[in-house]
């Protein structure tokens, strides 16, 4: 087979190191059909056994290895060394998040707000014997959002959670979109007020970076336009509701 | 020394361990899960095609029952699956698959808004509950929102590196907090294995790279034996190259496997279910294929789904068309996916009963890694999620009863004397010096188990397996570390594991050897024919100063009497 090489910069960290951060160049022999993952290992293994990254199904359904390369915000084993061939490929950890070790990020606040909003489905209660019915269509409109794996690569080019920390972020707020969307799920107001504000709905941009960059294909922006709309009938409807009552 | 403390520590957050964290945590048990990664980075995300349970909601002339279910899944194992344990599991998991529903898990519909089932190989039913062909994914997701909303805490990033036994019980765990760098014994009343299989010790298999086996390893080096290694299942359709799993449920919704003279060749090995036979079978199909000539140059056939049509592939099969793009740049709509069998699940493991405990005391195990047995000889497509949630309830039910049942506590000199015990050990291992790497010896490990121990053996090519783990057993021991920080340490964490494949390869190559017949996933080139009268048997591998030494036990029949397996 034919091989060629590719030559990584890597954005290394060690905390307890004097500078904590430099730039290491590494090249990796590659063959046909290799990952950026593969290319990794294979430096840890034959090269620099401390060099630090996240991983597991290799497949990309897992959302482990999340990383910034040439400035694009991916996960490394979707991305094909042949496509890094040509001139040294720059890689980074994935931005906004605290750098614990390398190419490893701390991604609390990532699932601190994945609990804020409740993550679960909270159901009516019907018979332990049988499923809830529900319809093949609406099915589908769920599934665009339920195929998210939480890499974090949605944060990382997002503009409301660079300014904001505290901004709940594209998949989270796609997650509680996905409970609201879903027939089984009773909360639909609750859903609404969680994600109501500055640091829900309201903070974002719609640049739709998210949607360009979601590995998953899932349109974090699409279900926050569309939890906007509903947040605005809803304050409408109450509104009626309440002069009705007056009258 | 800090001692950390909790009534019941399930080891691995997969769907196993999440189920029985969600049993023991609903009963009011102090219940925490340790994982070597996120929860959500577990294998059971990379599960595709579907949970068997006989629902009887697609249309049949007949309805399916749990009884059918436990016939097929009987038959599938070759009759070494333990009957009773295979009732319950097919009795209890038409609940266990509804409940995960009502949690919130997206299952594809039927016309009449039912769970939709799909075709599986080995199967009399449409009866694998699918949801598109993201099962695991969508179950594993659905686990943990359960698990975050019943606020189950998670000791994510750290590794288990031994069992703690005292007095012939299990009363804790030595563990290393991977970015501190710090070993914490945590005591604890119940442990649960839930580590998943070893795919890693095979060079093509479909696991995650994280799947090295390592909780069968502590509990063998605890002296628990292991059952029925020697069974090792080969997925018939893994994506040429990077050998990740292309489902079964591809194959249920229509597609052929081609060879390179264009024939659909099945029809030589199960011409009756033909494509949906089950997996050894299959397997052995398509490697046969390849072996004597009819495959393309490199050794691989075609998955070939394009008659599905373009909707039907969007609709059911998009993840599976989603990797074929990805990792080998071909789109199933337009053309025939390149696929060749590779290692994909374990039927052997730590032996359990059904409620999952093992024959020491304090410790259980659920999931691929236990061994209940369900599965026997050949796992059906379809059963090993089941297998996760039925066994993985059971085992968190039993554990708090065992828990609240026995509520001594055992000192703490017990744990400072198995860390002081470990540290030493680790010096040692500090000490040692040599010229070999881990990676190196890993590689070798990986293609011998291949090629050496895969879907085709004989005698020979065992007892040469045999002597080369010898061997890379020898070399393991030139192995020196670089660095004696134990935070971040890559290099210690890659020993660790590397001990343990070796371990679990010999086990299943001594297991192999011995087995001289074919049965199932194991096929002795060398003794073609099933022997009932002298294996219709389990293995068991102990581990000794000696190395391994293997018994046998019985199987449990109740109703279903041995006989010819035919499709």
């Amino acid at each position: 087979m034919k091989s060629s090489f590719l030559i990584l910069r890597i954005r290394r960290f060690h905390k307890e190191k004097d500078p904590q951060q430099w730039l290491e160049t590494f090249q990796v022999e590659i063959r046909k059909g290799m990952n950026l993952l593969e290319a990794l290992f294979r430096i840890q293994d034959e090269q620099d056994g401390t060099l630090c990254f996240r991983y597991s199904c290799r497949g990309a359904v897992c959302g482990s290895c999340a990383m910034r390369v040439n400035g694009k915000d991916v996960l490394a084993c979707r991305t094909r060394a042949e496509e890094l061939l040509g001139k040294p490929a720059l890689i980074e950890p994935l931005p906004l998040f605290p750098v614990i070790r390398d190419l490893i990020v701390d991604l609390s606040t990532f699932f601190d707000h994945y609990r804020k909003i409740e993550p679960y489905l909270r159901g009516k209660p019907i018979s332990s014997q049988k499923e809830y019915r529900m319809e093949e269509e609406k099915r589908k409109e769920i599934d665009l959002y339920i195929n998210c794996i939480l890499c974090g690569i949605c944060f990382g080019t997002c503009p409301a959670f660079e300014k904001d920390r505290e901004f709940l972020g594209p998949a989270i707020l796609a997650k509680a979109f996905r409970f609201l969307t879903d027939p089984r799920d009773i909360r639909n107001e609750k859903i609404l007020e969680a994600v109501n504000g500055q640091q829900g709905v309201w903070g974002c941009k719609t640049v739709f970076n998210c949607v360009r960059v979601c590995p998953k294909q899932v349109p974090p922006t699409h279900g926050i336009v569309n939890m906007r709309g509903k947040i605005l009938r809803y304050r409408l409807s109450s509104l009626f509701f309440r002069c009705h009552q007056r009258n | 020394m800090e001692l950390l403390s909790h009534d019941i520590l399930i080891i691995g957050g997969g769907l196993a361990g999440l189920r029985a964290a969600i049993e023991a945590k609903k009963a009011g048990c102090d219940v925490a899960i340790l994982s070597k990664v996120h929860p959500l980075r577990s294998h059971s995300v990379a599960a595709q095609g579907g949970i068997n349970a006989a629902l009887g909601n697609a249309p049949a002339p007949l309805r399916d029952t749990w009884e059918n279910h436990a016939f097929d899944t009987i038959k599938g194992s070759d009759y070494l699956a333990d009957q009773g344990a295979v009732e319950v599991m097919c009795r209890e998991g038409i609940e266990r698959v509804i409940e995960m529903e009502r949690w919130g898990t997206l299952f594809s519909r039927t016309e009449d808004g039912k769970i939709a089932q799909r075709p599986f190989g080995g199967a009399g039913f449409p009866r694998a509950a699918y949801a598109a062909d993201r099962t695991g994914h969508n179950l594993l997701h659905t686990l943990y929102e359960q698990a975050t909303g019943l606020r189950i805490p998670v000791y994510e990033e750290w590794y288990a590196l031994s069992l703690i036994v005292e007095g012939g019980r299990c009363v804790g765990i030595l563990a290393l907090h991977f970015f501190e760098g710090r070993i914490f014994p945590i005591e604890a009343r119940a442990v649960i294995l839930a580590t998943g299989g070893y795919g890693r010790i095979y060079l093509r298999s479909t696991n995650a790279v994280i799947n090295t086996g390592s909780g069968c390893f502590l509990a063998y080096r605890a002296g628990v034996p292991l059952e029925d290694m020697e069974f090792v299942q080969f997925h018939p359709t893994s994506l040429y190259g990077t050998n990740i799993l292309i489902t079964e449920g591809a194959r249920g919704e229509g597609g052929y496997l081609v060879n390179a003279r264009g024939e659909r060749f099945m029809e030589r090995y199960a011409p009756h279910l033909m494509e949906l036979g089950p997996r050894d079978i299959v397997a052995r199909g398509a490697q046969t294929e390849i072996d004597e000539g009819r495959g393309f140059e490199g050794g691989y056939v075609y998955l070939d789904l394009r008659h599905l049509g373009r909707e039907k592939i969007m609709d059911r099969l998009p993840g599976i068309r989603q990797i074929a793009l990805d990792f080998a740049g071909v789109d199933p709509i337009l053309d025939p996916i390149p696929i060749q069998p590779a290692q994909h699940y374990s039927m052997g493991g730590i032996p359990t009963n059904v409620d999952g405990e093992t024959s020491l005391a304090g410790l259980f195990a659920a999931g691929e890694c236990a061994c209940v047995s369900v599965h026997g000889a050949n796992r059906l497509g379809g059963n090993s999620l089941l297998e996760t949630l039925v066994f993985g309830a059971r085992t968190g039910k039993k554990a708090v009863e065992k828990v609240e049942a026995e509520k001594k506590i055992s000192q703490e000199i017990v744990f400072e004397e198995g860390l002081r015990a470990f540290l030493s050990q680790l010096e040692e291992l500090f000490q040692r010096k040599g010229e070999e790497t881990a990676f190196s010896i890993r590689d070798e490990l990986k293609a011998l188990m291949t090629f050496h121990a895969g879907i085709f053996r004989d005698k020979s090519c065992l007892a040469a397996a045999k002597e080369k783990i010898k061997e890379l057993k020898r070399r393991f021991l030139k192995i020196a570390l670089k660095r004696r920080k134990l935070a971040f340490n890559n290099e210690f964490i890659q020993h660790c594991e590397l001990e343990g494949m070796l371990h679990l390869a010999e086990v299943i190559v001594e297991g192999a050897l011995a087995r001289e017949e074919s049965r199932g996933s194991h096929y002795r080139v060398d003794y073609p024919k099933r022997d009932d009268e002298h294996w219709l048997r389990h293995t068991l591998a102990f581990k000794t100063t000696e190395g391994v030494k293997l018994d046998y036990k019985k199987v449990s029949i109740t109703s279903y009497p041995p006989k010819e397996r035919t499709y």
